[in-house]
Formats: C-alpha cells, structure tokens, sequence
C-alpha cells in the first residue's frame, strides 16, 4: 500500500489543497502586492516591516528562520536588497526566488557621485502591473491548482492600478507644467519623477545629520528661489526648526511624510501600495500648486 | 572684493540676521557670568552645569519635542537641582562643594542620557546636544532676550555680595548672611544662561561662549568690570566671524563661532601684554619713585 | 554693650576639641590678649566668638550683634584684582548694605582710615602689591571703617615690623579709649605683659584669665607649655556631668 501512502502524502504537501502556501517577502510594498495577488491561499512574512529603511536593514534571526520554512521568496531586485545575497546563503533556503522587478527597464541615478541603478521601479505604476506578472507567474508555477484563482486577482488587482494611473496623470495635470516640481531628500521618486513629469529636486547644502552651516542654508533658499519650488519634502532630517526657519524665510510650504521605500503603519494613510500612491498625490500636488 | 562682504550676507538672508542677533544677545549675557565663574575658581563649573542640564531639557524633549518652552523648563529645572543639591551637600557634610558638583551633574548626565534613549535615536539626542543657531525662531530669540534680560538685572542685584565672596568670603560671613544667597542665585544665572545659550549652541557650545571670550580677556586686563566689557566685546566679534565662516567657508555654525572665541583665546595668550609671550620679553620699566 | 559670656564653651572639629570646657566673660570696653602656645585653640576661639563655628559643648552669649573682625590675612585672595580702597571699602557693609552705592563721604572715610594706618596714598593700589605689613594695616583700616562694637582681631602682627606694632596698639588703646570691647589673639608675651591689661592664657584648656599681672606668672606659663598638642584618637568620649567639682583639669585626658 505503499503508493497509497505516497499519494496522500503527495496530495498532502501539495499547496493547492488546505494549508496556504507559505512565502515571504523582503519588504513592505512588495509583501502587500503578493497578499493581494494571492489571497487567502498565500500566507506573507514581510522581513522589513513598516516604516523601516530597506537600505541599511539588518536581518535578523526571525527573518532566517522564516525564509528556512518558506516555499516561495519574492525580492525586489535591482540591488534593493544589498544584504539578500548572503542572507540567503546563510538561511539555507533552496526554494524559488521571485525577482519582482524581472523585466522592468531600469534607470540609474547618481548618488554620492557614483552611478547606480535606482531600484524603486514600483514608484511607476506601469512598472507595478510588471510586477504583478512577475508574483502571479511565480504563485501559478508554485500551486497550479489555484492558478484559476491567482489569475482572477491579478486581473482585478492590475485594473485597479490602471484605474490609480489614471487618476495621477489627472491630478498631476493640474499642476502648471513649469510648477511640477518638489525639493525632497527622498532618492526614491525618480521612476515617479519620469512617469509622471515631476522634477524631484534634492536638496542643496544640508544633509541628514551634518551639523548645517550658514553657506548650506543659503545655498538651499538660494535653490529654492532659484528653481520656483513651492514645496519642500525633508522629514527625519536635521532640526525641524531649521526647515521652519528656511520655509518662513523663503515662503515655501513644508510638505508632510512621503512613503516611498516603505508603507506606513496600518491606519496611517498608506498601508498599502495603493493607499501609498494616493496619500502621496494627495500631498504632492497641492505642495506643487503652492496651496 | 568690495566691502559689503562684511555684512551682504546677513542683508540678504533673514536667517543669518536672526542668528547673528540671537547669537550676540548671548555673547553679552554670558560674558559677564563667565568673568565671575573665572575670578570664583568656578571654571569647570560652567562645563559640568551645562552636563546638568541634560535630563531636564531631555524630559521636556520626550513630552513635548524640540518646542522651547518645556526644554527650556526642563533644562532650568534640572540644573537648579543639581546646583542646590551640591550646595545643600557642601554645607551640610564635609564635603566641598566642587565634589557634589561633580557627583550631582555627572548623576543628571547618565539619567539625561539614559531617558533620550529611551524614546529618541542618536540624531535626537545630538539635537539636544547641539541647537543650531541657524535655526532661532521667534520663540527662541524672545527667550533669548528674556534670559539676557534676567542676567543683567540680576547680577546687578547680587553684584556686592559675589565681590565680596570673590575678594574675602570669610569676611563676608561675619557680616551678613546674603552670601549663600547670592552663591545660589548666581547659579541660578549660569544655569539661565546655559539654558538660552543651549537653544542656539546647544549646551555644550554654549559654555564655550561663557568661558572662552571671558579668559581670553584676562590677558590683556586685570580688573573685574575691564575682563568684563572686552568679554562681551570678544563674545560679539566671535559670533559675528563665526558666522561670516560659517558662510564664506561653509563650515558648521556653533563650532565656528565657538572656534573662533578660542582662536582669539589663543591669539591672546600669545599676543597680549598678560600672555605667555609678551609678559616675559617686554622690558620692565619702573618709575623713580 | 559689647561684652561676651562663655558658659563650659568647648570648640572644635570632628569630635576633638580644640577648645574646651572655657568660661568666663570678656566685660564691655576691656582690651584682652588671647595667648598660648601653637595650637591652642586661640584662633578656634575667635571663630567660634564670631559665629563661624558651632559650639560641640556650652554657649557663647554676646549682646551685640554688630563685630569687626581681622582675619589671618591668608584667606583673602590676593590675585583678584582689587585695590585697597575696595578692600576697605568691604567694612562699610553693615552700613550700606547689599544695595546702596558709595557716596564721595565714604571716600573721605576709607581716605582718612588708611591715614590713620600710615596708608596715605594707598587707595588705588592694587592689594597684590601689598607686603605683608602694608597688608595688615589695610586691614586694620577695614576694621576701623566698620566702626564696632566689638573687635576681634586674629594674629594683628604678624609680619608686621615693630615700628609699624607701635602705631596699631595705639589704635587699639584707642578703640579701647572709645568704649570698644577688644579680644587680639596675639604671640607676643611681652608686648602683651607691657600694654595688654586683661589676659585669656589658653592652652586647649583655659590656663587662667585675668589681669594680665595676674595671669602671665612663670607657673602658669610652664603649666600652659606643658599642654599636649596633638590629640589623642584613643581618647575616651568625655561624659558631660561624669565628674564632681571640683576638680583639676590635669587628671583626666580629654
């Protein structure tokens, strides 16, 4: 009876059936992307939670033991993950590992001087339907039974974010064209900044824990002078009272927080790809309008 | 290179006026506290008062976030603590009161430290360390003032008895009993100034711009009201050039104007006639009788 | 009046006496000589007559609130820069207070003390320019400013030249002339047997007091040299009331 056992015990590990499959995701967006994409049939471990700097992120041993249980991995790619390399060697983990971005056309952008590849490609949301190919593709090859099911989400899920397009180039055409632009710190809009035609300045002359000086300072009112910024993106930087005192000076407005590698903790306004989107349209253009 | 590069920087930016105003202010203020600080032996006590200060401006920075008013509290709560407590141990034990000092602000330090992390990272604490004086806000300049105010017309109250207590304490004691009082109310004042100098310094700097104009004087004259006026004349051209470096060299803005008094500390020490250099290669002359 | 009562006065630090078990009173307007080998308590007494001390044992009762008092001229800090007018100018507290500022009267007062002294001309000198005589006699001028009722003068001589010792004990004599109480601890033995009339001999324990005849007589003296300097950390605690008068001071170690 023995091919009767190795059938149930087929059938049992099998994912289609009961238990969901468990996969993880190296952060926020992402995981919220896959938990759309795979409903109740997909159990999501998010490594870099809410609101945390993927950059600089340290795994812990949590984060191994949950990628050693997993059946499917999803990362960004595109060097997003900097750490992923050897944190996967460490976790042992054989399993298949999803590149979500597989496929989008990368930009590079300059930082401290050196070229690299942006990795934010989800802040264009063509580049989200890409990624959205990418999860369903991997969850179908992974649990063919439930494709049927994955598939109909995937379809949903993209008319959704071809619905949010439409209402960001709607809301960013309200904007003049020669006042789409914002100062922020953040180095993460620029696929956003190229979808959509908005100028995402950095700042000139201050940084985020140098002490200012006098010439820094004036070097960015003379920025935002120069360029006609009306608004001004730079939280968990520097002394609040320092970006008061530049915007008293100059007229400008301080805009409230972006999410840009991150979502925010639920209930905050952008606990979800989506909701991200929106809560940042919904601070940037009237920042850009001056309003 | 026209003239008005000494002062075109500060008519085109409105922050850099606000900083030089704020910082000037403090200059004045501080000098004279420090030139006592120095003629009472009490040097270091600038240094560990501002350390003293920590938890309190920390506690109001916990509840409230960089806004002054509950730092400034904060800040001027604890230290009038620890200076009370130090002055309550010395006369109460044998101890001397440099040694309760030291013990009491070193105790406020770890208790400040240890409650900042408790909710901040290490960038908010450097907040707390080190104010910009790019950064003064009308609240901050009207403290300022307020703390300037406060200074001037209460050293002007405990002026005798802190010269007296300076020049012959003992004598002091046997003939009144405003000793003590003016001793407390003294710090009081050094914690004052400490608090104000905080929000544009930070609390370390600020002690610099308290110590550092005030000793420099001291090479060039001798007497108590002298050490003061060249003080504050020492204190306003340090926060004037060390924002003009500020500027012009792009370097930070508190370390610069506290950089600069130590340049004129170290210019004095070798320059003046009570220097290291000059005292010693003048020739002496002397009057025939 | 100016005079002083001691009742069983013991003064000192940490549990050790440096004075003890002294009474007596200093009568208003005398002139006393407070005298006694090194360590003897003399200058306890004067801290502890003005206050700067607290008695481990009896009472001080003094009716007059208002003293002058010369210290030992070490504890004044000469490096800070004042001058000898505004050294002097210290003895117009109680006059002037905490606030008032000085008038051109109180310049004429400080001008006219420091003659007295042999100052003349010494008003705008800075004080560490002073010797250790010119010291002295500023502040002597101080204690003249203060213009009390009762002066308390610390070790007056001490690197003073004998010339110069002349010309303060005539200012003494004077003060005493004018009714003032006078208590100088002095080393001198024959310049207090030549002009002091009271003597307190002191040696931790009070040898005698009194006229100065009386008091300065070879016995007492021998008796006075012969005190222990040193204190003694096995002493035994000393039991207030443990023994019956009379009693001679000799049989028991404190």
């Amino acid at each position: 009876m023995h091919w009767l056992a190795l059938l149930i015990s087929l059938l049992l590990s099998s994912p289609a059936i009961g238990a969901p499959i468990q996969a993880v995701a190296s952060f926020s967006i992402l995981g919220d992307m896959v938990k759309a994409i795979g409903g109740d049939r997909v159990e999501v471990t998010t490594i870099v939670g809410a609101n945390a700097d993927t950059h600089v992120y340290e795994p812990k041993p949590s984060d191994a033991a949950a990628v050693a249980r997993a059946q499917i991995f999803f990362v960004n790619g595109l060097g997003f993950e900097g750490w992923m390399d050897r944190f996967v060697q460490a976790t042992g983990y054989r399993g298949p590992l999803v590149i979500a971005s597989q496929g989008v056309t990368p930009r590079d952008f300059v930082d401290d001087g050196v070229t690299v590849t942006d990795p934010h490609a989800w802040q264009s949301l063509s580049n989200g339907l890409i990624y959205v190919r990418n999860i369903r593709t991997a969850l179908c090859r992974i649990a063919p039974s439930s494709c049927g099911a994955f598939t109909a989400s995937a379809q949903d899920y993209s008319e959704q974010i071809l619905a949010l397009d439409v209402e960001v180039r709607a809301a960013v055409a309200t904007v003049p064209p020669a006042e789409r632009k914002v100062i922020t710190t953040h180095d993460a809009f620029g696929y956003f900044g190229a979808a959509y035609g908005v100028s995402f300045l950095a700042p000139e002359g201050i940084s985020t824990d140098a002490e200012p000086s006098a010439a820094g300072v004036a070097r960015l009112i003379e920025q935002i002078r120069s360029t006609g910024v009306k608004a001004l993106f730079i939280e968990n930087m520097t002394d609040p009272r320092l970006i008061e005192q530049i915007a008293n000076e100059t007229g400008i407005t301080v805009g409230g927080e972006l999410y840009a590698d991150a979502l925010s903790f639920p209930g905050r306004g952008a606990g979800s790809y989506l909701e991200m989107f929106r809560h940042n349209i919904g601070l940037l253009v009237p920042a850009m309008k001056g309003d | 290179m026209s003239l008005d590069v000494l002062w075109a920087p500060f008519v085109e930016f409105a922050f850099l006026r606000r900083a030089l105003v704020g910082a000037v202010i403090l200059a004045l203020s501080a000098a004279p506290v420090g030139a006592f600080l120095m003629f009472r032996r009490m040097s270091l006590a600038g240094d560990a008062m501002s350390h003293a200060i920590l938890p309190g401006a920390a506690v109001g920075f916990l509840l409230s976030g960089l806004a002054i008013l509950p730092m400034t509290l904060g800040g001027f709560v604890a230290g009038l603590a620890v200076a009370l407590l130090a002055g309550a141990v010395s006369r109460l034990t044998a101890q001397r009161e440099d040694t309760s000092l030291a013990a009491f602000y070193l105790i406020s330090l770890a208790l400040g430290v240890l409650l900042v992390s408790l909710k901040g990272s290490n960038v908010d604490l450097m907040h707390v360390l080190f104010g910009t004086v790019l950064a003064l806000n009308d609240d901050a300049l009207i403290l300022i003032g307020l703390v300037a105010s406060i200074s001037f017309v209460g050293l002007a109250l405990i002026w005798r008895p802190l010269y007296a207590e300076c020049l012959d304490p003992i004598f002091l004691r046997s003939v009144s009993r405003s000793g003590p009082v003016a001793h407390f109310i003294f710090l009081g004042l050094v914690v004052l100034n400490l608090v104000g100098g905080f929000q544009a310094l930070g609390t370390l700097l600020a002690v610099g711009l308290m110590m550092l104009p005030a000793a420099a004087a001291r090479f060039w004259v001798r007497r108590l009201e002298a050490v003061i006026g060249l003080g504050m004349a020492f204190g306003v051209l340090s926060a004037y050039l060390g924002l003009m470096a500020s500027y012009y060299l792009g370097a930070a803005s508190g370390p610069a104007i506290i950089l600069v008094a130590g340049i004129i500390y170290v210019l004095s020490l070798i320059g003046a006639p009570r220097g290291a250099i000059l005292s010693r290669v003048l020739p002496a002359r002397h009057r025939v009788a | 009046m100016s005079g002083i009562v001691l009742d069983d006065l013991t003064l000192g630090y940490g549990g050790h006496p440096a004075v003890h078990h002294l009474s007596g009173s200093f009568a208003p307007g005398s002139m006393t000589a407070v005298i006694g080998p090194n360590g003897s308590g003399k200058s306890t007494l004067l801290k502890g007559l003005i206050g700067a001390l607290k008695p481990l044992g009896g009472t001080i009762s003094r009716d007059d609130r208002a003293l002058a008092y010369l210290p030992q001229s070490a504890e004044i800090d000469r490096a800070f820069p004042a001058t000898v007018s505004e050294l002097c100018g210290l003895g117009l507290w109680r006059k002037r207070g905490v606030f008032s500022a000085f008038g051109p009267t109180d310049r004429v007062l400080i001008e006219t003390a420091l003659a007295r002294v042999g100052l003349e001309g010494f008003a705008r000198r800075p004080i560490d320019t002073l010797s250790g005589g010119q010291m002295q006699r500023a502040l002597f001028a101080r204690v003249l400013i203060e213009d009390a009722p009762l002066v308390l003068l610390d070790e007056p001589f001490a690197a003073v030249d004998e010339r110069t010792v002349g010309d303060l004990v005539a200012l003494i004599e004077a003060w005493r002339a004018e009714g003032r109480t006078v208590i100088a601890v002095l080393h001198d033995t024959e310049l207090v047997r030549e002009r002091f009339p009271q003597t307190l001999l002191l040696a931790r324990e009070p040898v005698a007091w009194g006229a100065t005849a009386e008091v300065l007589t070879p016995a007492n003296l021998s008796r006075a040299r012969a005190m222990p300097e040193a204190w003694d950390e096995r002493a035994p605690w000393h039991e207030p009331h443990a023994h019956e008068p009379p009693h001679r001071h000799e049989e028991h170690v404190h």
